[in-house]
């Protein structure tokens, strides 16, 4: 039982990306990364907190994939926050970017969860043949 | 059986006649909401602990590592999880489905042993002198005990699935098709889902009325199975109920950690029966799920 709970949590810290993204020279910090949907709802309303920090200096845009222009830029910083309210209804990223952009430097991806279908059979409750609950 | 099986080809030919295809309301929907379309699989996977107790005298409690979910689900057909089944309505109010799936009662008779006992399992939980069910005569010396074998049965019924804002409904009825138990289940259940965040839970109850013969098949001693050790039992048909909930909290799009956990009251009949040592089927699970 422990070895078998040990071994999932291990598992799942190796499959989270913020322990190997740790030594890049910016990085962005985003919360939430995951809005959950049910399935009466259409779209996510949501305050991004955004924090990024770098190892030197330099000129940071803020950039998604949903708009064309930068949302913020900051010149000559190590840091940067901000909150920004969106709403939203499919998977997006935010990335930080040189002002003439082109590169992303540190790449954040919003995900969006449905729960519930309005599909009703993939809302059956089904006891399975080859387990129990 | 007979009518059954008359209603659901009814069905099938009433939906063909009017050419509608059950899919269609559910995607006209489906774009008015705008929301993507779902891919026709569903895969995943829970890994985890968790346990389900045995009824059955002679019998372990069942364990659970692994929860598999596997599902398809095209215009018409689907497949849930061993459930087959075709959409023969499908309207803004309600689903309905004729389904082909494997009787679960089965699944408690895959655990069993035998133990030399000195008592004869009699009902209601009482027990009695060994006795040799010919001649009546007792028996000095113990005697082997052990579950009789039943079989998996195939079962062929109508489903009609509710859903809204409301929550949840089902209401099943299903006949055995293979012959093996040749008894009729006919269920009801609601379930309502509250979703925050990332966490959402969703609490069930339902009620299932299982027929003599049904109950009889999996659950009685039958004649030939009256021995030493099991006095025969007939339990006719009665209804029972369950409750349960199931809460996820969803650690990325495609992790979650999940628990469920579920009390089932068995009939009073089958209850009684000399198989059965509790009168409840209670189950837990927790663990990781992965969407696929």
């Amino acid at each position: 039982m422990t070895r078998w709970l040990t071994a999932l949590l291990a598992a799942w810290l190796f499959h989270t990306p913020a322990i190997a993204a740790d030594p890049a020279p910016v990085r962005l910090v985003i919360k939430p990364l995951l809005c959950v949907l049910d399935k009466t709802a259409t779209t996510c309303s949501v305050t991004f907190d955004i924090r990024w920090k770098s190892t030197q200096p330099a000129d940071y845009c803020l950039a998604d994939s949903v708009t064309p222009d930068p949302l913020r830029c900051w010149q000559r910083s190590v840091t940067g926050d901000m909150k920004h309210e969106r709403s939203f209804s499919d998977d997006f990223a935010f990335w930080l970017t040189p002002p003439a952009g082109g590169a992303r430097l540190s790449e954040v991806k919003i995900e969006v969860l449905r729960v519930g279908s309005t599909d009703r059979r993939r809302e059956r409750r089904t006891r399975h043949v080859w387990d129990v609950l | 059986m007979k009518n059954l099986l008359k209603i659901a080809l009814l069905g099938l030919m009433a939906a063909n006649a009017s050419g509608q295809a059950p899919a269609t309301d559910a995607g006209a929907e489906t774009n008015a909401l705008e929301l993507p379309e779902e891919r026709r699989w569903r895969l995943g996977a829970a890994l985890g602990y968790g346990e389900r107790s045995n009824p059955l005298i002679q019998s372990d409690d069942i364990p659970v590592v692994i929860d598999l979910d596997i599902a398809w689900f095209g215009e018409r057909w689907f497949f849930d999880n061993g459930d087959l089944g075709v959409s023969l309505v499908d309207n803004r109010l309600f689903t309905t489905n004729l389904v082909a799936r494997v009787n679960s009662d089965r699944t408690f008779f895959g655990k069993t042993n035998t133990r030399l006992v000195s008592v004869r399992m009699m009902a209601g939980g009482a027990t009695g002198a060994l006795a040799d069910p010919a001649t009546g005569e007792t028996l000095q010396t113990p005697q082997p005990l052990k579950p009789p074998k039943r079989d998996y049965a195939v079962e062929l019924g109508l489903e009609t699935l509710f859903g809204g804002e409301w929550g949840q409904a089902t209401f099943r009825a299903f006949h055995d098709a293979s012959g093996t138990h040749d008894g009729y289940e006919i269920s009801a259940d609601y379930s309502y889902r509250f979703t925050r965040g990332r966490f959402s839970v969703a609490p069930m109850v339902g009620v299932t009325w299982k027929s003599s013969d049904l109950s009889n098949y999996y659950w009685g001693v039958h004649r030939d199975e009256d021995s030493a050790t099991l006095q025969f039992y007939e339990p006719r048909g009665g209804l029972g109920w369950e409750t349960g909930v199931r809460a996820s909290y969803f650690l990325s799009k495609s992790v979650r950690f999940a628990v469920s956990a579920n009390y089932e009251r068995l009939q009073h009949s089958v209850a009684q029966s000399p198989l059965v040592v509790r009168d409840h089927v209670s189950g837990y699970f927790a663990g990781l799920g992965w969407q696929f």
